[in-house]
């Protein structure tokens, strides 16, 4: 591979395991009579890894608890050395991984200044050249000469983010710390984040903030069990994660209520429960309407009828559903709407519309299949509208079911996927 | 990483050293009412009771006593407090070690460096009391930044040793305040070498600090001049254990974060 000036993160085919002693100990006397004990298991944590970052580059590391991304950050970060394969890092690196770290109870907060920016490896008169700025920064001026034994924890982390964000670095490593100060502070941050970042430093960040992740990061590579599982732009790979992450949470729970006995149908996937009194039912802050005639219960199910919240682009996808009684028989019709995460409108079914017929049967189930869903990545909602002859609401449930579509085809990102194919051949 | 390479960061982290060193040594002094008078307080009454024990009740005859025991027991106490608690420089700041990276050598070498402030500002007290029992100075006096230094070069390489070992092996540290008190009675600090046996003495010889505290003595109690021998064998004994020491530390510092 060329050298490459831009490159300033090289990670290749590291390999980390940790030891897990039995029975760990210490002292002599246990290490000599107790040999055994000193038994330990290896863990592979990091399994293969290699990635490499350019200059200006956000990237979000992604994955569930023990999956090994901070331990990938601690290994970047050289608080751990891997078992074998190479990381090079080219530049003054910068960690807001552990805020505070050295911070002196008994010293102001300028001393301390001094002494935790000289841990990131600063000189005294580059300290000294940025001692206005990190004050200004963490908008400590009036404390800054009290010891900081004084100082709220908000203060304390203010002045720890302020000291590690002024450093410099031309890497810096972000581990799930975006949670400093109150809001105003916290934009603060993540403006600052993006400054520093357009000016070419490369930043790497450890969250379970997808929200975090896609505004800051351009690529997210996320790990599972010590390997990349994918490695892309942020906001394709996160969808994927989330659906992976909703989809084993929802088998775990279908397991659960097996191994409880109970029946998996009797556990369906909406929101919040339906309940069967009226009364209850008008009372929920999502639904509306007169509660005549109610839905009872909805399910969303795949092609092979069990319940399911996670499809793929062009699944087929089955909504179930019951009305309560109907004592005079009256015709009632239903619309189902399918709207994004963030509420935009995506699409509609009309019950009447579409097939010009009505419900009156109590407790009959009735079902709509969605041949194909087309629809991007993403997390997406149903509302459920039951309506009489007079198209007068009888009962509205919003975000009723939650469910994610998941895009594995080369098609382009966005609520509508689209095939594409790029001519970029230059003329001759 | 190479050892140049390891070297020439940690020298770009000096003023981390001296940030830390600082820290250590106002920490220490900052909440007492006395504050940094402690500093010179300490050694005074330490040197006051041996003097009176040695004196008084071992009737030990020496001009001037306690100014021998005096330039033996500082540069004693400098290394005794260095590789007494150096076995704690990795292992109480396992927070730090755990969560961040500088290199690791920092915390041992401002460890060493505020105990070797610590000595240099007693040595004043000393020096006043010099001044004031006759003993005087001589032009020997020159070459006490040498021994100085050799004294340094020695107490950071065993603080290397035990502050990585301590790690892996969490007795050291009680290991070693064993050996100290043992060692303090194999150092000629509270005795002469004059009228010992050869085959003590031999022995003593062993003991590396040996040498460096004659030299003390040579320069600033008896006023005679020292072989250039003796500052060769020590500063050559300094310089192996430095190196054994720094070697030590690098092999066993990568897997610090995961024993602590």
């Amino acid at each position: 591979m060329p050298f490459n000036e831009d490159i300033t993160i090289d990670v290749s085919h590291i390999v980390k395991d940790f030891r897990i002693y039995k029975d760990k100990s210490h002292t002599f006397k246990d290490r000599v009579l107790f040999r055994k004990r000193n038994a330990y298991e290896l863990n592979h944590v990091i399994n293969d890894i290699s990635f490499q970052c350019r200059r200006g580059q956000a990237i979000g590391l992604i994955g569930h608890n023990g999956c090994g991304k901070s331990t990938t950050l601690k290994l970047l970060n050289k608080i751990l050395y891997p078992d074998s394969g190479t990381i090079t890092m080219r530049g003054k690196i910068s960690s807001l991984i552990e805020l505070g770290a050295g911070f002196h109870q008994d010293m102001t907060g300028r001393e301390n200044i001094y002494i935790n920016a000289s841990i990131f490896g600063l000189r005294k008169h580059e300290i000294d050249e940025r001692l206005d700025k990190i004050i200004r920064f963490s908008e400590l001026e009036k404390f800054i000469d009290s010891p900081v034994r004084t100082y709220s924890s908000g203060m304390y982390m203010r002045l720890a983010f302020s000291i590690a964000i002024n450093v410099d670095a031309d890497i810096l490593l972000v581990d799930e710390i975006l949670a400093v100060g109150d809001a105003n502070f916290q934009a603060k941050c993540f403006s600052k984040l993006a400054e520093i970042k357009a000016k070419g430093t490369t930043i790497v960040i450890v969250s379970h903030s997808m929200d975090q992740i896609k505004s800051i990061c351009d690529r997210v590579l996320w790990i599972d069990n010590g390997k990349i599982r994918e490695d892309g732009p942020a906001s394709k790979v996160c969808d994927h994660y989330l659906f992976a992450m909703n989809k084993a949470a929802e088998d775990r729970r279908i397991e659960e209520a097996r191994e409880e006995g109970r029946k998996v149908l009797e556990n369906p996937n909406h929101l919040y429960p339906f309940p069967k009194n009226a009364e209850q039912a008008s009372n929920m802050s999502d639904r509306s309407g007169n509660m005549q005639i109610r839905f009872e219960d909805v399910r969303l199910e795949d092609m092979n009828g069990s319940l399911c919240q996670q499809f793929h682009y062009g699944d087929m996808m089955r909504l179930c559903w019951k009305i309560s009684e109907n004592p005079e028989k009256k015709n009632c019709f239903c619309k189902f709407e399918i709207c994004t995460s963030e509420n935009r409108p995506c699409t509609e079914f009309d019950s009447l519309k579409d097939c010009d017929k009505y419900f009156q049967d109590d407790h009959a189930c009735y079902e709509i299949s969605i041949q194909k869903l087309l629809l991007g990545s993403g997390s997406y909602y149903l509302n459920l509208i039951l309506l009489d002859e007079k198209r007068e609401v009888l009962d509205k449930v919003q975000h009723a079911v939650e469910f994610q579509v998941m895009v594995t085809e080369p098609l382009s990102d966005g609520l509508i996927p689209l095939k594409a194919v790029w001519d970029c051949q230059e003329d001759a | 990483m190479s050892i140049k390479q390891d070297i020439i960061e940690i020298w770009n982290y000096r003023d981390m050293v001296f940030s830390l060193a600082r820290r250590e040594l106002r920490g220490k002094y900052e909440k007492s009412v006395l504050g940094f008078l402690w500093a010179f307080l300490g050694p005074l009454f330490q040197i006051l009771i041996y003097g009176i024990v040695f004196t008084g009740i071992f009737h030990n005859n020496m001009p001037n006593f306690y100014i021998y025991l005096m330039t033996g027991i500082l540069p004693w106490t400098f290394f005794s407090d260095s590789f007494g608690q150096g076995t704690g420089a990795i292992v109480y700041n396992a927070e730090m070690v755990k969560k961040i990276y500088f290199p690791r050598e920092v915390l041992v070498i401002a460890e060493v460096t505020a105990k070797f402030i610590n000595m240099l500002l007693s040595f004043i007290v000393m020096g006043f009391f010099i001044l004031v029992s006759g003993v005087g100075f001589s032009l020997e006096i020159i070459q006490l930044p040498l021994i100085v230094v050799i004294e340094y070069i020695l107490v950071l390489g065993m603080s290397f040793i035990v502050a990585s070992v301590t790690v892996y092996f969490r007795d050291l540290e009680y290991v070693v305040h064993v050996i100290l008190m043992a060692l303090i009675w194999g150092t000629p600090i509270m005795y002469e070498l004059k009228g010992i046996n050869p085959f003590l003495l031999k022995l003593l010889y062993m003991n590396p600090f040996t040498t460096i505290i004659s030299i003390y003595h040579d320069i600033l109690y008896y006023h005679t001049p020292t072989q250039a021998r003796d500052y060769l064998i020590s500063f050559f004994e300094g310089l192996v254990i430095l190196i054994l020491g720094f070697q030590i530390f690098r092999h066993l510092k990568r897997r610090f974060a995961e024993e602590l």
